[in-house]
C-alpha cells in the first residue's frame, strides 16, 4: 500500500481482539488456519478455516481409473498414508466381489500397523513441541524414520507406498524383511522408557496437557469424535475390534481406554496403543511364514476395468479415528463417485472450534495437536 | 527415449561485469555472499505433502542445521521461501503476501513436482500449476516427494549459487513486477491488490525497469483500495 | 464369519414406519431406502430409540441422467454395532433439504461440505456459507455438468514440454523424445 493511501482506522474501545493462527505458523499441524476472539489470553470464540490444502480428490477420481486412483488417494493423508490405500482398495473389493488372499490380508495388517506407529511417534513429536519439549520432537521424527526404511525396503517409497491395490497387495515382502521389522520394533520398545523419562512423565508435560481440551464422554459422542480421541473419554470402541476387516479378527489386541477427555489423556492412549501395534506386529511375524498363497487375487485388466454397479461404505481405524470411504460405480471404468470421510473433518474444524473455546491461548496449538488433527483429510 | 548419458552438459558463462576500480570491493561482495550462503534461514511453508519430508530433514537424523540451515518462523526475518508442494489457489494468494514480505535478497526453492508444472494434481481446478509464473523460482527440487537428501542437495546448490553470486530472480520480481501481476490478476481477479507496494520498493532499490510498470499495474492502481481491517463474524 | 441377527430395537422401527424399504447388504451393513419426507423421522427414531448416535458421514451423489442428487446419511450404532445407510433423493433443481444437525452435530460439517461442492441448501444447518472454497467464484465443482479439465485447459498454462535449451541439446545431437501423443496439449 501506498503511504497515501494509509487511512488511520478508528475502533470502539474493546478489551477483545481477534487473532489469525496459520496458515503458515509453526504451531498448525499443516497448511491450516485457525481464527480466535480473545479476551486477555482466554479464547471466547474460535473458528476454523480450511480450504488451504483443497485440491477436489473427489472431482480428480471422477476423472481417472478405478486403478488409476491407488496413486492418488494416499495423498489424503500425508502421515498415515496406508490406511487410505486399503480403505480405498477394500471399497472397490467389496463392490466387484473381490476375494482378498490371506497372505495380502495379513501384509496389509503389518503395513497398517507400521503406519501406525509412525503416524503416532509424529504426533507425540508435534504435542511435545507445542508444549516447549523439542528433543521428544527430534528423536520422535528420527525415530519415525526407521519406519519409513522398512517402508522403503517393501515398497521403495518412504512416505508415499502405492503398494495395496484392490485384489491385494502388488509384491511379496522382500526376504529378511520381517526379521528387519522385528528389530525395529525391538529398539522402537527400548525406547519408550527414554519417551516415558521424556515426556509421558514429565512434571512440564502433565502440568501443561492435564485438564487442557478436555471433552466428557457425551460430548465426545454427540461431536462425532472417534478413534484415540474417543477413546480418550473412556469409551472402548475400535474399528478393529467391533467392525472387524481384513484378519484383525484373528488378532489379540487390547483397547487401551482413559477416562479424562483431555490432552494428556490422548497422549497416553496413543502411548498404550503404540504397544498394542508392537504386539500386533509381532503377531504379524510369527504367522505370516506360516500362510502361503498368492498376494494379489487376480484382476481383470485394470485399464479395461468396469467395476460392477453398486455402492459400498468401507471403512478402518486409522491412527486418527474412523476414516471411510463412500464409493458408487456406475458399472463404469471410473469411479461415478468417491466421498472420503477423514476423521480430523470432525476433530480439525468443529471439535476443535469447541474445544478451544474457554481455553488458553497457548493452549489451542497443543489442543489441535492432541486431537492429531490432519488437515489435508478435512480440505480433501 | 534417448540415451540419457548423451545429452550433453549445458553450461552458460555469465558476462562477466565491468572491471570495477576499487580493487577491494570484489573482495568484499565475495565476503558478503560467503556469510549469506552459510546463514540461511528458511521459512517452510507446508504448502502441500512435501512438507513431511522436511521435519526428517531437520531433525536428528539428517540434521540441516549442520549445514547452517534453520527454520525461521516469521518471513520478515527469513532468507528462503520454501513451497513444500502443490499450491492451491488460496494458499497461492498467502504465498504472495508472504514473499513479498520477506526482505531482500530472497529465495524461493520449489519442492515436489506439483509446483513445476501441477504434478498429478494437473486436473485439478484448484490447484496452480507453474509456481515462477506468479513469483520468480530459484531451484525446483523435483519429485513426489524428494527424500530429505534431496532437499538438503537443493539447498547446498543454492547455497553455491548464493556463494558465487549466480541466483538473483528476487530482482526478477522488481524488473518485471508486471508480468508476475498479471499472472496472479488472471487467477485472482482484477481486484487483487497486497499490502506491499513492490513498484515503490523497486524505486527504492533502484531496481525499477521498463517492465516494472504496465497494464497489469495500471489495473492495480484502479482497483487498489485503501486497507481496511478485516470483518470477522465470531459469536 | 456368522450372519448376525439385526438389533431388534431397529427391526421393530423399520416395521412401524411406512414408505422405507430396507435390506441387509452385508452383517454388519444396512441399507434403507426412504422417502425424503421421512428421512428426518426415521433418522430421529433411529437415534432415539435404537442407539444409533453416530453420524458417521453424509454422502451425496449427483445422478445428472435422473436429475437427482442422492443424500446418504451413514449412521453408526456403538451398542449393536450396525452400520445404517439410509438414502434418500432430492430433485435437482430446487437442491434443497432439511438439516439434521439438530440430532446429530457432526451433520454441520458434512451439510456445509454438500453446500460448497453440489450447491445443496440445508435449511436450518448452523453454517451455510463457504469454508473450503472461499476463493472459488464458479459453479459448485463437485456436480457433474462442472467440466474441471476445460476449465483447468482454459485458465492454467503449461511448463513447455520442449523449451529453447532443449533445442540446442537437440542440435547438439542430446535431448530427451517425447512422442507426440505425449504431448499434453
Amino acid at each position: 500500500m501506498r503511504p497515501e493511501n494509509y487511512q488511520a482506522q478508528s475502533h470502539p474501545p474493546s478489551n477483545e481482539y481477534e487473532l489469525f493462527i496459520g496458515p503458515n505458523h509453526p504451531g498448525i499441524e499443516g497448511n491450516y488456519a485457525f481464527k480466535l476472539k480473545l479476551h486477555g489470553d482466554v479464547v471466547l470464540a474460535g473458528k476454523a478455516d480450511g480450504g488451504y490444502l483443497h485440491r477436489g480428490f473427489e472431482k480428480l477420481m471422477e476423472g481417472r481409473l478405478w486403478i488409476q486412483n491407488i496413486a492418488l488417494v494416499p495423498r489424503i493423508c500425508v502421515p498415515d498414508p496406508v490406511p487410505m490405500e486399503v480403505t480405498y482398495s477394500m471399497a472397490v473389493e467389496d463392490l466387484c466381489g473381490l476375494e482378498v488372499p490371506e497372505r495380502a490380508q495379513w501384509l496389509r495388517v503389518l503395513q497398517l500397523e507400521l503406519s501406525r506407529i509412525a503416524a503416532h511417534l509424529f504426533t507425540f513429536g508435534g504435542h511435545a513441541a507445542t508444549t516447549g519439549m523439542y528433543t521428544t520432537s527430534y528423536w520422535g521424527i528420527a525415530d519415525r524414520d526407521l519406519i519409513l526404511d522398512l517402508f522403503e525396503a517393501l515398497t521403495g517409497g518412504r512416505v508415499y507406498h502405492i503398494f495395496n491395490i484392490p485384489g491385494g497387495t502388488r509384491r511379496d515382502v522382500p526376504p529378511g524383511f520381517l526379521e528387519q521389522v522385528s528389530q525395529t520394533l525391538d529398539y522402537l520398545e527400548s525406547r519408550l522408557p527414554d519417551y516415558d523419562n521424556l515426556l509421558f512423565t514429565n512434571q512440564v508435560f502433565i502440568t501443561r496437557a492435564k485438564d487442557v481440551g478436555a471433552m466428557t464422554q457425551e460430548q465426545a459422542l454427540e461431536w462425532g469424535v472417534t478413534g484415540p480421541n474417543l477413546r480418550a473419554t473412556g469409551l472402548a470402541f475400535d474399528v478393529r475390534r467391533d467392525d472387524p476387516y481384513l484378519v484383525y479378527e484373528q488378532l489379540e489386541f487390547d483397547v487401551p481406554t482413559e477416562a479424562a477427555g483431555d490432552a494428556w489423556a490422548r497422549a497416553m492412549v496413543r502411548r498404550a496403543e503404540l504397544k498394542q501395534s508392537f504386539r500386533i506386529l509381532r503377531q504379524v511375524i510369527e504367522r505370516l511364514p506360516s500362510i502361503g498363497g498368492p498376494v494379489r487375487a487376480p484382476i481383470p485388466n485394470p485399464l479395461a476395468w468396469n467395476v460392477p454397479a453398486g455402492e459400498t461404505y468401507a471403512r478402518v481405524e486409522s491412527s486418527k479415528g474412523e476414516l471411510a470411504y463412500y464409493a458408487v460405480s456406475n458399472g463404469g471404468d471410473k469411479p461415478y463417485r468417491v466421498h472420503v470421510r477423514g476423521p480430523s473433518s470432525m476433530h480439525a474444524v468443529q471439535v476443535l472450534e469447541w474445544l478451544a473455546e474457554g481455553a488458553r491461548l497457548e493452549d489451542v496449538a497443543q489442543i489441535m495437536f492432541s486431537l492429531d488433527a490432519c488437515p489435508p483429510e478435512v480440505d480433501r | 527415449m534417448s540415451d540419457l548419458s548423451k545429452i550433453p552438459i549445458h553450461t552458460e558463462k555469465h558476462a562477466p561485469e565491468e572491471a570495477r576500480t576499487n580493487p577491494l570491493a570484489g573482495v568484499f561482495d565475495e565476503l558478503v555472499r560467503f556469510a549469506q550462503s552459510r546463514s540461511m534461514y528458511m521459512l517452510h511453508y507446508c504448502t502441500g505433502c512435501g512438507a513431511i519430508e522436511l521435519p526428517p530433514a531437520m531433525t536428528s537424523r539428517f540434521d540441516m542445521e549442520r549445514l547452517g540451515i534453520q527454520p525461521m518462523v516469521t518471513p520478515r526475518q527469513a532468507d528462503i521461501l520454501l513451497v513444500t508442494g502443490y499450491v492451491s489457489v488460496k494458499t497461492l494468494k498467502r504465498i504472495i503476501l508472504t514473499y513479498e514480505q520477506m526482505p531482500s535478497p530472497k529465495y524461493v526453492i520449489g519442492i515436489c513436482s506439483c509446483t513445476v508444472n501441477g504434478g498429478m494434481y494437473w486436473q485439478s481446478y484448484a490447484t496452480a500449476k507453474k509456481l515462477s509464473e506468479y513469483l520468480p523460482v530459484d531451484l525446483y527440487i523435483a519429485g513426489c516427494m524428494p527424500r530429505p537428501e534431496a532437499v538438503i542437495e537443493g539447498m547446498r546448490a543454492l547455497m553455491a549459487n548464493i556463494q558465487s553470486g549466480e541466483t538473483e530472480p528476487w530482482k526478477d520480481y522488481y524488473q518485471r513486477y508486471d508480468y508476475y501481476l498479471g499472472n496472479q490478476q488472471h487467477l485472482f481477479g482484477d481486484n487483487w491488490q497486497t499490502p506491499t507496494d513492490v513498484i515503490g520498493q523497486a524505486q527504492h532499490y533502484g531496481l525499477a525497469g521498463p517492465e516494472t510498470e504496465g497494464e497489469h499495474t495500471r489495473i492495480l492502481q484502479q482497483y487498489q483500495q485503501p486497507l481496511v481491517a478485516h470483518k470477522l463474524r465470531l459469536k | 464369519m456368522t450372519e448376525r441377527e439385526l438389533d431388534t430395537h431397529l427391526v421393530t422401527i423399520l416395521r412401524e414406519l411406512e414408505s422405507l424399504e430396507y435390506r441387509q447388504t452385508s452383517p454388519r451393513r444396512v441399507r434403507i431406502d426412504v422417502t425424503r419426507e421421512a428421512l428426518p423421522g426415521l433418522l430421529e427414531l433411529l437415534k432415539g430409540r435404537a442407539s444409533y448416535v453416530h453420524l458417521s458421514a453424509i454422502s451425496c451423489v449427483d445422478w445428472i441422467e435422473d436429475n437427482e442428487f442422492e443424500l446418504v446419511y451413514h449412521l453408526w450404532s456403538y451398542e449393536s454395532n450396525h452400520l445404517v445407510s439410509a438414502h434418500t433423493r432430492i430433485p435437482r433443481e430446487t437442491a434443497r433439504y432439511i438439516s439434521v444437525y439438530d440430532l446429530y452435530k457432526p451433520a454441520a460439517f458434512f451439510e456445509r461440505d454438500i453446500f460448497e461442492m453440489f450447491g445443496v441448501y440445508f435449511e436450518g444447518s448452523p453454517h451455510m456459507e463457504k469454508f473450503i472454497l472461499t476463493e472459488w467464484d464458479g459453479p459448485p465443482p463437485m456436480r457433474k455438468d462442472f467440466d474441471a479439465e476445460a476449465y483447468v485447459q482454459e485458465t492454467f498454462n503449461w511448463q513447455s514440454y520442449h523449451p529453447d535449451w532443449l533445442k540446442e541439446l537437440e542440435e547438439e545431437g542430446g535431448g530427451v523424445a517425447i512422442r507426440p501423443e505425449e504431448v499434453r496439449r
